[in-house]
């Protein structure tokens, strides 16, 4: 609870923090249909020179071809949704508001959806669904402003904008072709990390990366968003922009993620909340907290959707079934953690 | 440091004029509190100076440009505003929250350097908060968080200090450790402006006050603006202000004592002018000439220059004057005798009474008109 008040237990927790994303993804890379010993891991890992001279030809292709990339995919998704899950909680200046219950998600979705229906390429994908992204947190927030910024005003019309977009999702179905478009939307909004490949990849985190890192940047000034208004003003801090540029990272690092794999719900809502529980509120330690907390999550929900049974689970009713209960707890339990 | 309003008005939209043609002047080392019933816009008259509301015509002028034409990095570093203390983000250490204060030296992409840590850390130690550096705002007391946020707002090094209420909510002990603090600060020539409910913290601490009395201000030195009849006018209050001696100074105080019927029957007619003479009567012997003899004890010998600068002032009504050290104890002993109006005299020693390590008391010659009539 108290992390930044020692600086041992600090230490501790940055070790933590870096260790853990690296265990993790070390674990997972053994796991999986077909499983390779931690001892035929670690020699794949080390041939990447020598391109897998004198190692088990298939194990050293599952490794770098199959497994690292995804790895690598789900880690940066996981940060990046956590991280837009983190801004926004603190934007807003409240614990329910996250890319799913702002309609960002859905925006972005519907985005992507309207780009597979019309067949466009990925970098084209990526920019109209980040541009819904941006028009459904705009239209949220015109339509929450007003005399009482209640905690729940912003919620609930983060919900109405979710589900205008999500039937914005259903006409692009009806209209899609039901012989090819269609299976492979429903598929696609489901989500999955199967897609990765390096070069997807590549265009594909540049959006999150960037976001990411400006937010890490930020991370002191951050910490003036949750002030009141006239505390604000009287630290002589251009607060539009900050908040402007908060929004567009985390709409980005959003509407990125969806575009590559799918609406994974929950994972913006439950790792902020886990890293504010053992952080408080201070943005220094929340961002890579949430970084690595949430890249390690999605690492492990997403072995378990691809090892847990034959075909492969999609990740989104994974990440549902672990955030819809987290969810009705915090909202039950309420004192839990308070901005 | 000079904030200068300059024939501003306000108002809310579609609404009736707040305050009209307000004008007055906050120097480096003024104190000037504002008073005024509850609903009378004092923290929009304090939002108003400050830019965060627009007048609808004058403007304020600090240091020779018009606030509204500052940017806001550069104003706030020369103002500090801190408002009240309910609403804050209580998540935050106190040494976060004082480096809240240095946002404008602290670059956008970067953090607290060490060096900005220490002088945070340094502030927190001025006001005797050092230990509480760690701990949570939420866990703070009321008079700990109004504290923490003085600290934070003079963690930009401010030129003049804008509270609003912070004196409010605090019991005894923590009220003067605020107001303490608020005159040391002053001592140092910082300009304090801030709003309070209570006129004798305004008596006690200022050497100016605004006082808003249904849309008409009235501004000047404490002593001529915090009066009985004033006090009626702008509150509906009856008030006594009386004097409490103590060894070292004569200590105003204000006494609420009852409502003031409003005018409806014959009744409150005939209280009010009786009201109406005795205020004639006060105002009378206000103005009229008195004898006094003021001494004065320094307990600082720095303090002579500061006491020397305010008698140099009062030179008209001036006609003697000794002073002499007494190095045994480090003292230094101030007799003057006056000649003039009460009401200079009241402000001349309401001067000297503001200043630490100053005990003051005024003499005044025997009411001789009083004197005849018992005869």
């Amino acid at each position: 609870m108290q992390v930044s008040r020692s600086p041992v237990r600090k230490t501790v927790y940055i070790l933590m923090l870096i260790l853990l994303p690296i265990l993790t993804m070390f674990v997972c890379l053994c796991i999986g249909r077909y499983f390779i010993s931690v001892k035929d891991v670690f020699e794949c890992l080390l041939s990447r020179a020598n391109d897998g001279e004198g190692v088990n030809r298939l194990a050293y292709i599952t490794v770098w071809n199959v497994r690292f990339p995804r790895l690598l995919l789900a880690f940066l998704v996981g940060a990046g949704l956590s991280c837009a899950g983190l801004i926004f909680q603190s934007l807003f200046q409240n614990p329910l508001a996250t890319p799913d219950t702002l309609g960002v998600a859905g925006g972005a979705s519907f985005g992507a959806v309207l780009s597979l229906l019309l067949g466009f390429s990925m970098i084209l994908m990526q920019l109209i669904s980040f541009a819904f992204g941006c028009i459904a947190v705009a239209l949220t927030m015109l339509a929450a402003k007003g005399k009482s910024r209640s905690l729940n005003t912003i919620v609930l019309s983060g919900i109405m904008m979710g589900s205008l977009f999500s039937a914005l999702v259903s006409l692009v179905k009806f209209s899609a072709d039901s012989e090819q478009q269609l299976p492979s939307i429903t598929y696609w909004l489901m989500g999955s990390l199967q897609s990765a490949t390096y070069t997807s990849l590549l265009i594909g985190l540049i959006p999150i990366l960037i976001s990411v890192t400006v937010l890490l940047l930020l991370r002191w000034r951050l910490n003036l968003l949750l002030l009141s208004e006239e505390e604000v003003i009287s630290t002589g801090t251009n607060i539009p922009t900050l908040r402007l540029t908060a929004i567009l990272c985390a709409t980005a690092a959003t509407a990125s993620s969806i575009s590559m794999c799918g609406q994974v719900g929950w994972v913006g809502l439950i790792v902020p909340h886990m890293c504010r529980m053992m952080f408080g509120n201070d943005h220094r330690y929340l961002l890579p907290a949430s970084i690595s907390l949430g890249g390690s999550f999605l690492i492990i929900v997403d072995t378990l959707a691809r090892s847990a049974t034959a075909a492969e689970i999609p990740i989104s009713i994974l990440t549902a079934i672990i955030g819809a209960p987290f969810f009705l707890f915090l909202m039950r339990k309420k004192g839990g953690w308070a901005i | 440091m000079k904030l200068l309003i300059d024939h501003a008005s306000f108002h809310y939209k579609n609404q009736k004029d707040l305050f009209t043609d307000v004008s007055f002047t906050i120097q480096s080392g003024d104190m000037v509190s504002i008073l005024g019933p509850n609903g009378s816009g004092k923290t929009t008259l304090l939002r108003a100076i400050l830019g965060i509301l627009p007048w609808a015509c004058g403007r304020s002028i600090l240091d020779d440009e018009n606030i509204s034409d500052l940017s806001a990095a550069k104003l706030w570093s020369k103002i500090s505003y801190v408002p009240q203390a309910h609403g804050t983000a209580g998540s935050y250490t106190v040494l976060d929250s004082v480096l809240f204060g240095m946002t404008t030296k602290i670059g956008v992409f970067s953090v607290p350097s060490k060096e900005q840590i220490e002088y945070a850390c340094s502030i927190l130690e001025d006001l005797h908060l050092l230990h509480l550096r760690d701990r949570r705002c939420s866990e703070l007391s009321g008079g700990e968080l109004q504290m923490t946020l003085i600290a934070r707002a003079l963690a930009s090094d401010p030129g003049l200090l804008v509270l609003d209420e912070p004196e409010s909510n605090l019991d005894f002990k923590n009220q003067i450790i605020v107001l303490d603090t608020l005159s040391r600060l002053c001592q140092k020539g910082v300009g304090v402006l801030f709003n309070t409910h209570y006129p004798e913290h305004a008596l006690r601490r200022s050497n100016l006050s605004l006082l808003l009395d249904h849309g008409r201000v009235l501004y000047g030195p404490t002593a001529e603006i915090i009066t009985e009849e004033n006090i009626a006018s702008a509150f509906g209050v009856k008030a006594i202000i009386g004097e409490v001696e103590t060894n070292t100074s004569q200590i105003k105080n204000v006494i609420p004592i009852s409502l003031i019927a409003k005018s409806t029957g014959s009744e409150g007619s005939s209280s009010e002018s009786s009201e109406k003479n005795e205020q004639e009567h006060t105002a009378l012997s206000a103005n009229s000439g008195m004898l006094a003899s003021i001494s004065i004890i320094l307990s600082n010998f720095e303090e002579s220059e500061k006491v020397n600068g305010i008698l140099h002032d009062f030179n008209d009504i001036l006609f003697g004057r000794m002073g002499m050290p007494y190095r045994k104890r480090n003292l230094y002993l101030i007799n003057i005798n006056l000649d003039g109006p009460v009401r200079r005299i009241e402000e001349l020693y309401h001067r000297l009474s503001l200043l630490p390590d100053v005990s003051v008391k005024v003499t005044y010659e025997k009411d001789t008109t009083e004197w005849e009539e018992q005869k």
